[in-house]
């Protein structure tokens, strides 16, 4: 039962001041692409556009009811839309610009909770620009920067030309441990193709999880590790001053550098990052093996040596709590500076609470309908605040077809998709949120389960 | 669609979105003067009580005042915003007020602005005046606000913590009833200012219809029309009338001048005429469009109704007794 899709598709644009928003909407709106697009912005955008279909918009942020904040939802937004609406014939697409500061919780909510605007129009995808210099001065503790990479079905990593490769592999890497369901793209000067903002089809997760294997990797508790070549010597780690007073680390033998090898020596890491540490100061020996998990505690100023030796030539592989980067940190043999062969960064295992996550769950097997909506009303009772989004597709017993959901915050909107066919029947489920236990969730989940 | 018949009848003024509007022969439903109306599209009119002059507000962010009987331009003049949503003659008195987003401003019917009030705390949804032209009121996030139109303070604020989307004075101004996104209505005491609510509506409320006598308060959010007693003691914790069928939305809702008839329009395309009664409302007529009921207005001598519909298409219908 695939019904034709005739609601008008919406894409919400958010992204911090400076970070791009009106350079893509002029884009957007001067660019080739066949479709009349309507423009909601901001009634105090950064730089006029010049468009008849530009229309300005106060943010009124309102309560639906009871005072939660999870029924907020933009009331200037409604109206606006409600107009647009009788003029149907003049555009085919709506965009809709945040400020810079919005969260994108009331926006995403106004298609969900009003009536007209379900039957009308659907959100396409929420599209979030981050200043790929700047963003780091506000990803720790801006509530609205979290929210808005958290939200977002499309990322674009903006100004791209002004950050070093390197560093714009640990953004996407932080990126994609708060929000691994949305896809993220480079660009300079906001210059991206249209279909990879416009007419996604909102509902990628089939994709996301294809595209990207990191999605379903577990979580380490660390977030690096580097492949050094180490012959028998003595050997300096040496820390510069960080966001922490000490990190823990490991450094375990490798038999050879192929894939087999280093699972195992990553299981071994795991396990021996789960001992307990042993405090080193600055000067001692940092100790090998597995099992030998090494606290290692910096000076209060300055930079901090730890040593050690190698007797048995080989392969090495060092574990790091942190990206050494943060810490300015390196290996120096006899001599010079010693580059790893390989590096490679994990998804961190995050300890704080008020991190933004997503969890992601795959289940194979039928859904029990009745127990599903049971499990999903109390969790978004319970936790609706927290829950920024979340996506499924589901198999539902006795439906032919797959059964797909998406939601904001309390309000979700399923519906009948494709039918199965031959696809194997399984459940794909993603969460992004505050304070998510995927244990929990997990188990919740497959309680679901048809019995 | 916006319609509105002059209060002599004579004319049935129609305001398309795409911008212009059309001055019908109220009788013979020949075209007469076509206006240019606002750029963009023209989102409200309102006819003075002499029936001579229209006022229009539109996406041009302006407010026009038009003669019906030349088609000529009288007066344009700034709401305020981009958009200006919303306009009201007073039914007696020489008065005009718009609202554009927060911007409220009484002009009289020269076109010169009157008073400028202090921005309103959110973008005002709607404004209508009392039968005898001595107050009007405006409604928007938070409730509704009363004023008297030759005062600059407001008699009273009834707060509502909750977004009004429309709002209608009983026909003997005792009460204001309120239609809202929370799915609510509210009835307003004015004189006490106590607030009767409704739950249990199925969407946001955007339908009022009152009947001439104040008795009844026909409302819409939803599929079924809900008709509240206001008789005796009020509707407070009475049962209101409950009338199936239409089979999607209601989208207008509208009771004649001076008699019990009132007219449903429906998303599915129904156009219904029911006879309201203190117990079943009988169905007297009903007719289907092509698409979404779009207006309704009675003629002021109830023998008629325009009807229009989102394909754009006009009828008017006449209502044999």
């Amino acid at each position: 039962m695939n019904t034709v899709e005739t609601r008008v598709p919406v894409t919400v644009l958010t992204g911090f001041l400076g970070s791009g928003k009106t350079t893509l909407l002029n884009r957007i709106l001067t660019e080739n692409h066949g479709k009349k697009i309507a423009v909601i912005e901001n009634e105090f955008g950064e730089v006029g556009i010049d468009n008849d279909l530009v229309i300005g918009a106060e943010e009124e942020i309102f309560e639906m009811n009871n005072g939660c904040i999870c029924c907020t939802v933009r009331g200037d937004l409604i109206r606006i839309l409600g107009h647009l609406m009788k003029r149907r014939d003049k555009f085919d697409y709506i965009m809709v610009e945040t400020t810079g500061m919005a969260d994108p919780g009331p926006v995403a909510q106004t298609f969900y909770v009003d009536d007209d605007m379900q039957q009308k129009l659907h959100l396409d995808a929420i599209v979030t620009l981050v200043d790929a210099k700047h963003i780091w001065e506000h990803i720790d503790d801006s509530d609205e920067a979290k929210e808005q990479v958290a939200f977002a079905d499309v990322i674009l990593l903006n100004k791209i030309d002004l950050v070093a490769p390197e560093d714009l592999e640990r953004l996407e890497a932080r990126i994609k441990s708060m929000n691994s369901m949305a896809k993220i793209y480079r660009s300079r000067d906001a210059v991206v193709e249209m279909d990879k903002i416009l007419n996604v089809g909102g509902f990628n997760l089939d994709r996301a999880l294809e595209v990207d294997p990191k999605f379903m990797e577990p979580e380490y508790p660390f977030e690096w590790s580097g492949i050094y070549q180490l012959n028998t010597g003595t050997y300096k780690w040496v820390m510069g001053e960080g966001p922490d007073p000490a990190m823990g680390a490991a450094l375990l033998p490798l038999a050879n550098t192929g894939l087999a090898a280093k699972e195992a020596t990553l299981m071994d890491a795991v396990l021996t990052f789960s001992e307990d540490e042993q405090a080193l100061e600055a000067g001692e020996m940092i100790r090998l093996g597995t099992g030998q998990y090494n606290q290692l505690v910096l000076n209060e100023n300055g930079e901090t040596v730890f040593n050690f030796a190698i007797q048995q030539p080989g392969f090495y592989m060092l574990f790091t709590e942190h990206h050494p980067d943060e810490f300015d940190a390196r290996l120096y043999g006899a001599e010079s500076v010693l580059d790893p062969l390989e590096t490679r960064e994990y998804k961190p295992d995050h300890e704080h609470d008020e991190e933004v996550t997503s969890v992601g769950i795959t289940l194979p097997g039928d859904l029990q309908l009745e127990k599903l909506n049971g499990w999903l009303s109390q969790l978004l009772r319970e936790q609706g605040q927290d829950i920024f989004r979340m996506k499924g597709v589901l198999s539902v017993r006795g439906w032919d077809e797959r059964f797909v959901f998406q939601g904001v915050h309390m309000l979700f909107d399923g519906r009948p998709d494709r039918p199965w066919e031959n696809e194997l029947r399984q459940n794909k489920m993603i969460f992004i949120g505050r304070n998510l236990d995927r244990a929990a969730l997990e188990n919740g989940f497959r309680e679901c389960l048809a019995s | 669609m916006g319609l509105a018949w002059s209060p002599d009848g004579k004319i049935l003024a129609v305001a398309g979105v795409s911008g212009p509007i059309t001055l019908f022969n109220g009788v013979d439903g020949a075209v007469g003067h076509k206006l240019p109306g606002h750029a963009l599209d023209t989102m409200a009119i309102s006819w003075h009580k002499d029936s001579r002059l229209l006022a229009s507000v539109g996406q041009d962010g302006k407010v026009r005042l038009w003669d019906a009987e030349t088609g000529a331009q009288r007066s344009e003049m700034a709401g305020g915003a981009s958009w200006v949503e919303r306009v009201g003659f007073s039914p007696v008195g020489d008065w005009l007020v718009s609202a554009a987003g927060r911007k409220l401003r009484l002009w009289n019917s020269s076109g010169q602005l009157v008073r400028e009030y202090p921005d309103a705390s959110s973008t005002i949804t709607d404004i209508k005046w009392r039968y005898d032209g001595k107050q009007f009121a405006i409604s928007a996030y938070n409730g509704v606000v009363l004023y008297d139109p030759t005062e600059e303070e407001p008699l009273h604020r009834f707060e509502w913590q909750g977004s009004t989307l429309i709002l209608e004075w009983s026909p003997d101004g005792k009460y204001i009833a309120t239609g809202d996104q929370d799915s609510t209505v509210h009835f307003w005491i004015t004189d006490s200012g106590n607030d009767l609510q409704m739950w249990g509506y199925e969407t946001k409320v955007l339908e009022l219809a009152w009947s001439f006598n104040s008795r009844y308060l026909a409302t819409g959010g939803g599929t079924q029309i809900v008709i509240w007693d206001c008789s005796g003691k009020g509707p407070a914790n009475t049962r209101p009338i409950m009338v199936e069928g239409h089979q999607h939305l209601i989208k207008h809702l509208k009771f004649q001048r001076q008699g019990m008839l009132l007219a449903s329009g429906g998303n599915e395309g129904m156009l219904a005429i029911w006879k309201v009664k203190k117990k079943k409302p009988a169905l007297l007529a009903d007719a289907v469009f092509k698409a979404p009921i779009a207006n309704l207005a009675w003629s002021p001598d109830d023998r008629c109704i325009a009807v229009s519909d989102e394909s754009g298409t006009l009828s008017i219908a006449a209502v044999l007794r």
